[in-house]
């Protein structure tokens, strides 16, 4: 009966020991991945922020400008995608929608970005695209890969349309969640206009007849959960500017808008909430229970050979003890 | 050999198990109802 209960306790023993790393090395990445069918939107607000009234060609001080930022995870086109990609695809259709104070529209950028649903990984497929220009990205955009490495990544940039490094600048506590802080400087680049102008009957090519040209710069920072490649906080020091041509009544530049680019209180509260349920899913299988597993693995392979050597000794025992035969 | 297929049953299952979990995978789900926004939301 012991030694039964001890091959069965090898088994188990077996059993968990293989678990932990096929869980951790096998499972974990085929395992881990977006949604494809996420739906989030973010609030950001630029307080005291400068921006560009149309009517008279200046630049304003306003009290606060609001940008509204939607992704929403598209399972038919990413279904499509799949079938030629051969691998788990995401397609984020996004808009990125910006507000004056008066409520009325500033900009309005929509964008569609396709990814490997599990490294994050760009995939180039028709339909990628940024205010419909079609664009192929490098590197990643809104969100860093699972188990995000302390190196600089590439971000692609939707106003230049290129991707620029965004540099690891060390690691911080973000209400209580270690976070990678992240940072990236587009210097001042020509950007094409917006497909959408706040103003009737402005369109991006009655502009250009103009010669005015578009200029962008902007320090972006993001503060990372490694485990998840969530973004807990982001902030985006932003100036644009409208320069030359004949738009601008002889003068050289107006700014366009610039302003300190923050996440909105009540959305930094949900953010860091939602990650850290999802850091402790991502915990539970690249350490909890491959650790787990592993010591009841040992656990059980100690138990099951102790009952081994149990089931031995009496018969050993019994050798020993029994009496030297006598000669007669 | 009793303890060695023993072993190999705990190794088998392991991986049977791994290999059906991953192969399941999770729903696709459908895409949200929900419109890209317009408006300025009153909360998450």
């Amino acid at each position: 009966m012991r030694r039964k209960t001890s091959l069965v306790l090898l088994a188990l023993a077996v059993f968990f020991a293989a678990l932990s790393p096929l869980l951790r090395w096998y499972a974990f990445p085929r395992l881990a991945k977006i949604p494809a069918n996420q739906y989030q939107d973010m609030v950001l607000e630029a307080k005291n922020a400068t921006l560009i009234d149309y009517g008279s060609m200046t630049a304003k001080k306003v009290p606060k400008i609001t940008i509204v930022q939607t992704l929403k995870g598209n399972v038919e086109a990413s279904e499509k995608i799949e079938k030629t990609a051969g691998k788990d695809v995401v397609v984020w259709d996004g808009l990125s929608y910006v507000v004056g104070p008066d409520g009325k529209m500033v900009s309005k950028i929509p964008e569609r970005y396709i990814f490997d649903a599990h490294t994050q990984d760009p995939v180039h497929a028709t339909g990628e695209m940024v205010d419909g220009t079609p664009v192929k990205r490098e590197g990643i955009e809104f969100k860093w890969p699972f188990l995000t490495e302390k190196r600089d990544y590439q971000y692609f940039d939707a106003q230049a349309r290129t991707s620029a490094p965004i540099h690891y600048k060390g690691t911080q506590d973000f209400r209580g969640v270690e976070v990678y802080y992240f940072e990236q400087t587009i210097p001042w680049t020509k950007v094409p206009f917006p497909k959408t102008m706040p103003v009737q009957g402005i369109t991006p090519e009655s502009i250009a007849k103009t010669g005015t040209t578009r200029w962008y710069t902007t320090v972006r920072r993001f503060w990372v959960e490694p485990l998840t490649g969530a973004p807990v906080y982001g902030e985006e020091l932003h100036k644009e500017e409208l320069r030359g041509g004949t738009l601008l009544g002889g003068r050289d530049k107006v700014t366009v808008f610039a302003g300190d680019v923050k996440m909105r209180e009540d959305y930094i509260e949900h953010t860091v909430d939602l990650v850290k349920s999802n850091r402790t899913l991502v915990l539970l299988m690249t350490s909890y229970l491959p650790w787990g597993f592993l010591i009841l693995g040992a656990l059980l392979l100690s138990l099951s050979l102790y009952l081994e050597a149990r089931g031995r000794r009496p018969k050993a025992a019994a050798r020993t003890d029994a009496p030297e035969p006598v000669t007669a | 050999m009793r303890a060695l297929i023993a072993a190999a049953t705990g190794l088998a299952l392991a991986l049977a198990l791994v290999l059906a979990v991953t192969a399941l995978g999770s729903p696709t789900g459908k895409t949200s109802p929900e419109p890209l926004l317009t408006t300025v939301p009153a909360h998450p």
